[in-house]
């Protein structure tokens, strides 16, 4: 367990570096001069752009660029963002509100989504499995802003029930909807994914076995059924961790919520890739991470998987 | 003679056997119509007496054994009639909370496939702890402690160190005798083997059955051993209940029924298992298929296969003959089948 956590950590380092130099490569590829449009109603002057360019180093040649960032970030230097922000202090002020929407939807994911899923897959054809059934769907197939924008002028506009939009605080209450929101699409396949897991292991021999050692419904269920039952949703769960991230860049906007999402959507209008480039770079450390986490937890959930 | 048994079958058993089946009647709704997979089954287990139930795939030697675990998937399957009577108590009418407390107190079971049958994310040990738990209030140190106990008494090497390991890493042998731990945790009077050693390889299948044999003598169990392999009983066994489509055809004590068959499906059984004595000649094998159980045959189920039909057997249903007052056999032509002589 320890060598192949160690391992897979190792096997990490490559794909940190490809992605990270795709995304270098990529936003300084992208049209458009970023200092060009900084002044007003006026072109820019020439020595600004120059100076600016040789500022951020942009004069130099990719790889040289791209090794600056590596040691960069090695060292835990940001630097600043085109108007002299230090990226460490916005990325501070953006990602604990983001972590704090993340954990909300995921909380949400699972309590609901697996509630739900086991309610309707232990009592398969009845009124709760239908209405599971045809809510999910009817969440599968509504984009996210959409959800978003419908709760927001319903429960914000017409029924003053939520504020539209989230302050700078952004407590705890004021994200519950949006963490719904950013969490209706995964809640909905994990609900599904929950109900056929439930249905499949209840035929399963292990659980008829649970019934003739003589235990109680409520232990067959909950401890021989749900355990088995789990593993492939709890997975699911995990390795969503990162799609979450991207969808909170739509729901945070939607809430004008200050997180990370927000924070990546304004500097990418703003050309502003001194932000681009560290924001999208904890994104993809995030997924990685969240998925070596997964792929452990299956050992310890499954003990029939084995490493080494 | 010929008196029909109406309700108990086999040595030893009265009005007081420990576990009496007695007409039973099982159904499955399917899609394709109503099957029926068990028709008036009748047969009865005592303490210390082991009876084989014989048949093949379908015969309803699983759904009956399941019926009185109670563990048979209702819907699709549904009990049409008969009772279940253990120590004179129909269980069939006992509220479930009840019928739980009999499972694996009074009544356990052991399945074919232990491999799918145990949990496969919790440690055996644990496994067998459980019982104790949940059916005792035993503290989890001690249950440890028995559960290690019960891996000593079933024979597997080394139990203290292996009775963390999950079911995955034990060999097949091994797992049916985790299995067979669970079953006897809590001293059941009555146990329920079926097919136990359908899936295990030959020496192992020696080993595991002696391993009941032994289990059932020291704690003077009833033992219900579900099978379709002739050869597996007869060391065993008390006494055999045939079963053919959802029926009992032949019951005798195990040395009669060996000796000297009086069903031509068990005749036909006996006759199909490979003999030293007949190498060269052809295998016998009884022809045609079982019976579907949505349309089952007119008259005797087993008439489309059998050597001995007559015109009556297409249209009379054979009762079940009484041969002598522990033998029973449900053919017309049985004095026929028993002149025949030893196969």
């Amino acid at each position: 367990m320890g060598r192949y956590a160690i391992r897979r950590l190792l096997q990490l380092v490559p794909v940190v570096l490809g992605t990270t130099f795709i995304i270098n490569y990529m936003v300084w590829q992208l049209p458009g001069d970023p200092f060009a449009g900084r002044c007003g109603q006026r072109p820019c002057p020439d020595a600004y752009v120059t100076a600016m360019r040789e500022q951020f180093g942009l004069d130099q040649p990719l790889l040289v660029q791209y090794g600056n960032f590596l040691k960069n970030l090695v060292t835990g230097n940001l630097g600043v963002d085109f108007n002299s922000v230090s990226v460490a202090s916005l990325l501070g002020d953006a990602w604990p509100i983001t972590i704090r929407l993340a954990l909300m939807a995921v909380i949400f994911e699972a309590v609901i989504g697996i509630g739900a899923g086991v309610l309707s897959g232990l009592k398969r054809g009845g009124f709760i499995d239908n209405v599971v059934t045809i809510s999910t769907l009817f969440l599968l197939s509504l984009p996210i802003f959409v959800t978003g924008y419908l709760l927001q002028w319903l429960l914000g506009v017409q029924l003053g029930i939520i504020t539209p939009t989230v302050t700078d605080e952004a407590t705890v209450p004021e994200l519950i909807v949006p963490a719904l929101v950013l969490a209706s699409l995964n809640m909905a396949f994990t609900a599904r994914l929950t109900r056929t897991s439930i249905v499949e292991n209840l035929r399963s021999d292990y659980v008829r076995t649970a019934v003739a050692k003589g235990l109680s419904n409520r232990r067959v269920v909950a401890i021989h059924l749900l355990r088995n039952s789990l593993i492939p949703v709890l997975t699911f769960l995990g390795t969503e961790v990162g799609s979450l991230m991207s969808g909170a860049i739509i729901t945070e906007g939607i809430f004008n919520i200050h997180g990370i999402g927000g924070l990546l959507w304004r500097a990418i209008l703003d050309q502003d890739y001194t932000v681009v480039v560290p924001v999208a770079t904890l994104l993809v450390l995030v997924y990685l991470l969240a998925n070596l986490l997964v792929d452990l937890l299956y050992g310890v959930l499954d003990p029939r998987i084995r490493y080494e | 003679m010929t008196e029909v048994l109406s309700e108990q079958m086999g040595s030893g058993s009265h009005a007081g056997a420990l576990l009496e089946v007695d007409n039973l009647h099982v159904e499955f709704r399917t899609r394709a119509g109503v099957a029926k997979a068990v028709n008036g089954v009748t047969y009865s287990v005592d303490a210390g007496e082991t009876l084989a139930v014989l048949g093949e795939s379908g015969s309803g030697k699983s759904v009956t054994a399941q019926t009185i675990m109670g563990i048979l998937d209702m819907p699709p399957g549904k009990i049409a009639g008969g009772e279940i009577r253990f120590r004179g108590v129909d269980l069939l009418k006992l509220p479930e909370d009840q019928r739980r407390k009999i499972r694996g107190e009074g009544i356990s079971m052991v399945f074919q496939d232990a491999l799918s049958a145990l949990n496969p994310v919790f440690p055996v040990g644990w496994q067998i702890a459980e019982m104790f738990r949940m059916h005792r209030g035993t503290s989890r140190g001690e249950a440890k402690k028995k559960a290690i106990e019960l891996m000593d008494r079933v024979r597997i090497p080394a139990a203290k160190e292996r009775v963390n390991d999950f079911p995955h890493q034990f060999s097949g042998g091994m797992r049916q005798r985790i299995m067979i731990a669970m079953a006897i945790a809590l001293d059941p009077e009555i146990l329920i083997a079926d097919e136990p050693t359908t899936a295990l390889d030959v020496t192992v299948q020696a080993q595991i059955m002696g391993l009941l044999a032994e289990l059932q003598r020291d704690s003077n169990m009833g033992l219900i051993l579900i099978t379709h392999d002739l050869g597996v009983v007869a060391d065993v066994a008390d006494k055999i209940a045939v079963m053919y489509g959802g029926r009992i055809v032949e019951n005798a004590p195990v040395y009669d029924l060996y000796k000297n068959p009086a069903h031509p499906y068990s005749k036909g059984l006996l006759e199909s298992i490979p003999r030293v004595d007949h190498k060269g000649h052809e295998l016998y094998a009884i022809k045609g298929l079982p019976p579907n159980l949505l349309e089952m045959p007119t008259g005797c189920a087993f008439h489309p296969r059998c050597p001995y039909r007559r015109d009556n057997c297409v249209t009379d249903a054979p009762p079940l003959y009484t041969i002598s007052g522990t033998r029973g056999s449900a053919c017309h032509y049985w004095r026929e089948v028993i002149d025949d002589g030893e196969h």
